[in-house]
């Protein structure tokens, strides 16, 4: 088996979930926060088919597929709110949502 | 034999249960027949056990030639409680004991109260409770029997806690009262002390002889076990049998209708105490000193409720102290060893003071509820048949020849003479002292109430009962019925001569060698106690009657026999203040700042805590998932700082 090590996987999916959390939490767009979130999955994915690889077991990769399945429901889910509140002609704003303030 | 004692036993439960079971289906007259049936059969089932025993007798007294014959039956329905410690088994049964003394006690219960409960269909007439009545009359009979019958001490508690309760429900009968209600919870408490001894006294037994039956009693314990076991039961009989120092709640207990305090407070619940000492007589012998404690018991407070009778104005209280005073001779009877003498006593006692107590309550009924004797002066020529049936009540219970107090009592006064010790003269003299002052109370009450002009009062007041009549035929027949027997019911035994009721109880309950007179005694103290009882019925005549005597002014004495020698004062000081003041105390320092301020304390720390946390739901996304990341990173930092 050749190529780099795993460290760079992490490295690398490590900053992309960097990216994908300031994504979630400095941007007010819904849409481009459920793109942030999409990011994070990802990084997620990368992180453990790196893994699956680095110990030869194919677990990883199942759990990798699973998540995947997750993404995209949840994508559907976040679609489907955001389409909801252009039909009440709101803000696209997470931050104006604050109905369940205590 | 054993069926006449259970049919004895259930009968007057089985009314106790119709009457509730029926309700208000069935007049409040029948709750009186039915009552009064049911104690009808346990009195023939009385009758059935007691013939029973008196046929078992003979071919075992041939057979044992000088040897005091077994006599009796236990029987045991079922056992009731089981446990095992290692290899000792602790079992009680259900089991019911049938022998003389026992069945001398089921005759008198029965009897007795058949002859009260007929005499309550024409008292409680009309009363709004009838049916609760005699639900807790009939209760009450059961109770007692129970008590008599209980084949082991255990049974013998549960009787005896139960005539406690049926006694403090029929005081409190009439609830609407505050006097009634704190009478019957002094009664209650009272008692209880008395139970709580008894209690300990079987925790002693069960642990040391691992049983409860009356055979253990005979075992030999330790002597301060013993001595422990038989205070116990002494303090139990104190209690129940109003003796001093537990005897404050007797007078307070008239609270109740008169045919409770007669068949209650006279002749059968009150006398438990003496059945007690009777019974295990036993373990009494073994401790000596205690039994003698009990005579000495008897013999003072013969003497202080004489006193104490000597100064009230109310009729009853009059006869519950004379009641108190008479249970102190029974007292004396079984404390010295003479447990027939004071069985006998028992059962005249329960004669001729149901008949005093049913005969003032006619008195009371026919006068508009007026128990006060100085306004009840002149009743007699207005009742005359009540008048000549107190009478006889009166000679019997003053011990005047042939009426039924003079046999009993005097074999009591006779054989603390036998003892012939320095306390036996001692209770010999109290003896007869006591009979002085039942002469002078008895007759003082008789004077005061009876003979002569009816006062403007009783003239005003007066109602028979709308036939003619003194009262209702249901009371005056009992009242005959009594009357006969206080007269007459003593010829049954007089010791110098004849003693059947002695030898019928010897199987069950020797008299001690010690303590059996001889004919010169009994001759010698029947002089002394009659010339005493003589002469105070002709002091009373004098002060009361004729009013050739004035009453000696004697103010502290007067205040201290008013004031029942301050013992309600002193358990007032002794008991109920200090328990009041740290009541108080512990109220203001420990219940007012601790226990109630606690749930107050505890509400507010909560919506304090309650504030801060919602402070933190800002509602907005980016903040949870701020502190979610924070949280994140925060155990990744963990996980890192731990490794």
């Amino acid at each position: 088996m050749s190529g780099p090590g795993v460290a760079w996987y992490i490295a690398i999916a490590g900053f992309l979930f960097g990216i994908g959390a300031l994504g979630v939490l400095i941007r007010r767009n819904p849409l481009i926060v459920l793109l942030s979130l999409e990011l994070m999955l990802n990084s997620a994915n990368l992180a453990l088919i790196a893994f699956a690889r680095h110990f030869h077991n194919g677990a990883g990769q199942v759990f990798a597929l699973a998540v995947m399945a997750v993404a995209a429901s949840e994508v559907c889910v976040g679609l489907g709110l955001v389409v909801a509140l252009n039909r009440k002609r709101l803000r696209l704003d997470v931050d104006s949502l604050s109905e369940l303030r205590g | 034999m054993t069926g006449g004692a259970w049919l004895c036993l259930a009968a007057p439960l089985g009314g106790t249960i119709a009457i509730l079971l029926c309700g208000t289906r069935i007049p409040r007259a029948a709750a009186g027949w039915i009552s009064t049936s049911s104690v009808a059969v346990a009195f023939a089932g009385a009758i059935w056990a007691f013939f029973g025993v008196h046929s078992q007798s003979r071919p075992q007294i041939i057979g044992f030639g000088n040897a005091l014959p077994q006599r009796g039956e236990l029987t045991t329905a079922w056992t009731w409680l089981q446990s095992a410690t290692g290899h000792h088994v602790f079992s009680v049964g259900l089991q019911l004991l049938v022998d003389p003394l026992s069945a001398v006690m089921m005759l008198i219960v029965s009897g007795v109260g058949m002859l009260i409960v007929l005499y309550s269909v024409g008292y409680m007439d009309g009363d709004d409770e009838e049916r609760r009545y005699f639900a807790y009359i009939s209760f009450f009979v059961f109770s007692m029997l129970l008590l008599v019958e209980g084949g082991n001490l255990l049974l013998l508690l549960v009787g005896w806690g139960l005539v406690g309760l049926s006694s403090y429900l029929l005081i409190g009968f009439w609830h609407e009262r505050p006097s009634a209600v704190q009478a019957a919870k002094k009664a209650f408490v009272m008692n209880a002390v008395g139970d709580a001894t008894m209690a300990l006294a079987f925790f002693i037994l069960i642990a040391h002889t691992h049983s409860l039956s009356f055979g253990v009693l005979s075992v030999h314990l330790s002597s301060t076990e013993t001595s422990l076991v038989a205070l116990g039961l002494l303090g139990g009989a104190v209690a129940k049998s109003a003796q001093i120092p537990l005897q404050t709640w007797l007078p307070d207990a008239m609270e109740g209708p008169t045919p409770v305090s007669a068949l209650i407070h006279a002749a059968t619940m009150v006398t438990a105490g003496v059945y007690l000492i009777a019974r295990t007589h036993a373990i009494f012998e073994q401790a000596r000193t205690v039994e003698l404690i009990a005579a000495g018991t008897g013999a003072l407070t013969l003497l202080v409720a004489g006193l104490i009778a000597l100064v009230q104005t109310d009729i009853k209280r009059v006869i519950a102290y004379s009641t108190m005073s008479q249970i102190g001779y029974m007292f004396l009877g079984v404390g010295v060893g003479a447990y027939s003498a004071g069985m006998f006593h028992l059962l005249t006692h329960a004669f001729f003071k149901a008949l005093l107590f049913m005969a003032a309550g006619l008195v009371i009924h026919a006068v508009a509820n007026e128990q006060d004797i100085r306004k009840l002066r002149g009743v007699g020529k207005l009742m005359p048949f009540t008048k000549w049936c107190f009478l006889a009540g009166a000679l019997a219970l003053v011990g005047i020849p042939p009426f039924s107090g003079f046999f009993s009592k005097d074999s009591i006064v006779a054989s603390a003479a036998a003892l012939g010790t320095w306390y036996g003269w001692i209770f010999w003299v109290c003896g007869v002292l006591g009979a002085l002052l039942t002469g002078l109370y008895t007759f003082r009450l008789w004077f005061l109430v009876f003979p002569g002009e009816p006062s403007p009062f009783v003239r005003e007041h007066y109602h028979d009962d709308h036939h003619g009549r003194e009262g209702a035929w249901t009371m005056l027949v009992p009242v005959g019925i009594l009357a006969l027997l206080a007269t007459f019911g003593g010829w049954l035994q007089w010791a110098p001569k004849w003693h059947p009721f002695t030898s019928w109880l010897a199987p069950a309950a020797p008299t001690l060698a010690a303590a059996a007179p001889t004919s010169t005694q009994e001759y010698f103290t029947s002089a002394a106690t009659v010339i005493a009882g003589l002469a105070g019925i002709a002091i009373a005549w004098a002060v009361y009657s004729e009013q050739r005597l004035a009453i000696p002014a004697a103010p502290f004495l007067r205040r201290t026999f008013e004031h029942k020698f301050w013992f309600d004062e002193l358990y007032d000081a002794v008991f109920y203040r200090p328990a009041a003041a740290l009541a108080g105390v512990l109220f203001r320092e420990f219940e007012e700042p601790v226990v109630l301020q606690t749930g107050p304390d505890l509400g507010e720390t909560t919506l304090a805590a309650g504030d801060l946390m919602r402070r933190i739901q800002t509602g907005l996304l980016r903040t949870y998932v701020l502190f979610l990341a924070g949280g994140a990173a925060a155990v990744v930092l963990a996980f890192l700082i731990v490794r």
